[in-house]
């Protein structure tokens, strides 16, 4: 049905309009068989209906959508067969208990691996025979994050799923990811949890009011990022603001702070080396940078 | 105190067009009832007439209440309060539940917890609030028989008589709040204990006194348990009398600062009735729809079975209670049978009918909840999870609809069964009980169109299917119980589909009738199953 070489996901243009709002507006998303893709937007910018239209839970207002090859909102039987969901605010039957809710889950997606089961409830330290009623928000998340790695599928959709879990139990879901990624699984990992996203994923699409604004591996991203340079001295401000890809130069007391592109470095390093340097602190490229660049004012300023 | 009136305020927001609805339904069927009366049964001797009959017939006085003397208000209060006063203390306890245990499962009450009022500020807004409504609901009701041309003392007592009763339901709905740990158990609790205290009445009125004259009753002594029957003991349009309506609503005083006092001392979230530990794995049929719809109906199912074996209960125990008050009166046999649809009827045959009606609309309602539930399940965000399964929608769907089929059967035939114990016990063997039965589940079919039809709103216009399945089945039962009184044209009154399954034993079984409805009820269910793919899932 579909070769090694086909998308897992492939969405088009993709469009969704609840009334008057347009949740998506041209959505484009591909995401390679066996990646770990990192879906990075704000709240509000999409990334659950995304999740929803893949799933074929609703239909998108114009677009074209594949997962495995097949249109989710005609075929989501066989397109769920190998799919592991875990949505982003997990609600769940108050009357039943977690190992109950496992079992659900599971057993309509043909029945868990009982040897994955027993580990993971171990490892994420998770108490089955409590009602669900009686949960917090982090014990209902780990209970959707156990049905969902509990039976191995070929592709793993989670929406922000580290959201309610403590650091220790984020180490757990990470060890999970990987677990399913060596076993040749695809992830598509929504999030706005940068480090998460910059440990876990091969590639990211971002996305911002329901279209993608850049897609790409973490290193080809890195090129559009910025470091940051805060340096105490001589530093002349004209003679920065000069260079190519030198932007946003402002004086700050004795300190002058900037963003160069990390491609060039090398004539800012002059520069500031001419001027004389008492202190200097740079900031790594991170994530953030990106992010903010994204989500700050469109004129380029990242700061 | 000026924290519980803003609670008060910002609960009464919340309640901005859902109290209004209750209010006016209610003030608004007092005054169509009142009217129609003044109408049909214009002359006193009609009137006469039908309290005579009423006044020996258990069957009536179980379903309708006390008659209270021949006047045209007085009439009105006889057919319609014993109802008018179950809606009232319904809309009371959905009010208090909702603001009051449903927040705390739900977390909200935390967050009002965590400001500067006293622990049982809440709870004191919104018996506050329970309170106010229930003033405005009385005055509603009270100007609704005051524009029918109803005399002023009777029509303010009797709007006073259905808002003490809502009154005491505010309390007693407070305190089954800190007994269960879960918003639907306590609705269901409290619904549960308005549901009883009709049937105490019922049961008191029906072993009532009749008076000579036979124009008023004095009911027996179960309907003292009863704040309906309390409420009736105003006798609003005889010898209008407050002093019953004053200790129903001391009554409630007493018990809203006793839950008051218990609210402020125990811990957010905890109960009486606590939540226990539960099964690790999910048993034999925990992985299926199916399996899931039944675990999810069963207490609900449960619920409606009680109500519809007690009710099952008395149409065949008070049997020989009927069959002994006319007996030798070879006069009122007649009138009753003159007045009765089935002229030939045997008194008894009458009562149970009526009662297996009623049954047949607690098996409705038992469907048409089950229905619902996926709605819920969509809103709450559990559809979402569950439905990322390889499983289609359409067997989502078919599994509960196949539940709530089954759940009506169910209550139909526990009903029936019921009536045919009781009938056995109570020594009488006419009707033969396989018949009470059956004229139970003749019911199965009508309330299967109710089910179907909530399937296609909930399939087609999901947000309107709770207001829209409730709102066609409270229709149906005001056609049943109140159509003939209205003289509704036959066509409205057909619409219910209560009209077209026999009402057995008065009535032979109609094959072609229950073939044809469950022709409906299937042809809805496939509407609704084929347009559930069709729609988006609400998030």
């Amino acid at each position: 049905m579909t070769s090694a070489a086909d998308p897992v996901i492939k969405a088009t243009m993709l469009a969704k309009t609840f009334g008057a709002t347009r949740a998506l507006d041209g959505l484009d998303l591909n995401v390679a068989a066996g990646e770990v893709h990192g879906f990075l937007g704000p709240n509000g910018a999409g990334k659950s209906t995304t999740l929803r239209v893949l799933l074929g839970l609703i239909r998108p207002t114009s677009g074209v959508v594949r997962v495995f090859g097949l249109d989710p909102w005609r075929d989501p039987v066989n397109v769920h067969r190998d799919v592991a969901y875990v949505p982003g605010d997990v609600s769940l039957w108050p009357n039943l208990t977690g190992g109950e809710v496992i079992d659900l889950l599971t057993g309509l997606r043909g029945g868990a691996d009982e040897r994955l089961r027993r580990t993971l409830i171990e490892d994420f330290d998770f108490d089955p025979k409590r009602k669900a009623r009686a949960y917090s928000k982090g014990n209902r998340q780990k209970a959707a994050l156990i049905a969902a790695f509990a039976r191995p599928a070929r592709l793993y959709l989670l929406d922000e799923p580290s959201a309610g879990l403590d650091p220790v139990m984020d180490t757990v879901f990470r060890s999970q990811i990987r677990r399913v990624r060596d076993d040749g699984a695809t992830v598509l990992l929504s999030s706005h949890i940068l480090s998460e996203v910059e440990q876990l994923c091969d590639r990211v699409t971002i996305i911002r009011s329901g279209r993608a604004v850049e897609t790409g591996s973490l290193a080809e991203l890195r090129h559009l990022r910025r470091t940051h340079f805060r340096v105490e001295g001589g530093a002349d401000p004209v003679r920065l603001a000069a260079i190519p890809g030198v932007q946003g130069v402002r004086a700050n007391g004795t300190a002058v702070e900037f963003d160069a592109d990390a491609a060039d470095l090398a004539p800012v390093l002059a520069a500031v080396a001419a001027g004389g340097v008492s202190g200097l602190t740079v900031s790594p490229p991170s994530l953030e940078s990106l992010f903010l660049r994204h989500y700050s004012d469109r004129n380029g300023q990242a700061r | 105190m000026p924290g519980v009136v803003r609670l008060a305020l910002a609960q009464a927001r919340r309640d901005r067009v859902l109290l209004p609805v209750w209010i006016l339904g209610i003030a608004l069927l007092g005054f169509v009832t009142a009217t129609a009366v003044a109408t049909e049964f214009d002359a006193e001797s009609e009137r006469a007439a039908i309290i005579g009959v009423a006044a020996v017939s258990p069957a009536f006085l179980f379903l309708r209440g006390l008659p209270d003397g021949t006047g045209i208000g007085a009439v009105v209060f006889f057919q319609g309060y014993a109802f008018t006063a179950v809606l009232a203390g319904l809309m009371s306890t959905f009010l208090v539940i909702r603001h009051t245990r449903a927040d705390e499962e739900l977390g909200r009450e935390e967050i009002i917890g965590s400001l500067p009022v006293p622990r049982a500020a809440p709870l004191a807004a919104t018996l506050l609030l329970g309170a106010a409504a229930n003033l405005v609901l009385a005055a509603s009701v009270a100007a609704g028989f005051a524009a029918s041309g109803l005399p002023g003392t009777g029509a303010v007592t009797a709007g006073g008589a259905v808002g003490a009763v809502g009154v005491f339901f505010v309390a007693v709905a407070a305190a089954v709040a800190q007994v269960m740990p879960s918003g639907r158990s306590a609705n269901g609790a409290a619904a549960g204990l308005v549901g009883a205290a009709y049937l105490l009445r019922g049961i008191g009125d029906a072993f009532g006194s009749p008076s000579a004259d036979l124009t008023q009753v004095t009911s027996g002594w179960a309907s003292l348990f009863s704040p309906i029957g309390w409420g009736q003991r105003s006798r609003p349009f005889s010898d209008a009398d407050p002093v019953p309506l004053l200790v129903l609503t001391g009554a409630a005083a007493v018990v809203a600062v006793a839950v008051l006092v218990v609210r402020s001392r125990r811990d957010l979230g905890g109960s009486l009735l606590p939540e226990r530990a539960g099964r690790e794995r999910a048993g034999a049929g925990g992985t299926s729809f199916l399996g899931l719809a039944w675990r999810l109906q069963l207490p609900t199912l449960i619920g409606w079975c009680v109500g519809a074996a007690v009710l099952g209960a008395l149409a065949g125990g008070l049997g020989p209670v009927v069959t002994d008050a006319v007996v030798g009166n070879e006069s009122l046999k007649e009138l009753i049978g003159r007045l009765v649809p089935g002229s030939r009827a045997e008194i008894i045959d009458v009562f149970t009918a009526a009662l297996l009606g009623i049954a047949g609309v607690f098996a409705a309602a038992a469907g048409v909840q089950a229905v619902l539930r996926l709605r819920a399940e969509e809103v709450e965000g559990r559809a979402e999870l569950l439905l990322a399964v390889p499983r289609s929608r359409a067997r989502w769907l078919g599994a509960n609809l196949v539940l709530a089929a089954a759940s009506v059967t169910v209550v139909a035939a526990v009903a029936g069964t019921a009536a045919a114990v009781g009938l056995s016990l109570s020594g009488t063997g006419n009707p033969p009980g396989a018949l009470l039965i059956g004229a139970a589940l003749a019911h199965v079919p009508a309330a299967a169109v109710f089910l179907s039809a909530t399937a296609v709103v909930f399939a087609a216009a999901p947000r309107l299917c709770i207001p829209v399945g409730w709102g066609l089945l409270a229709g149906g039962l005001i056609l049943g119980q109140f159509g003939e009184l209205l003289r509704l044209p036959s066509w409205v009154q057909d619409l219910s589909p209560f009209r077209h399954s026999a009402a057995m034993p008065v009535e032979p079984f109609d094959p072609a009738a229950a073939l044809a409805l469950t022709a409906v009820a299937l042809l809805g269910a496939g509407i609704a199953v084929y347009l559930i793919r069709r729609r988006d899932l609400a998030a």
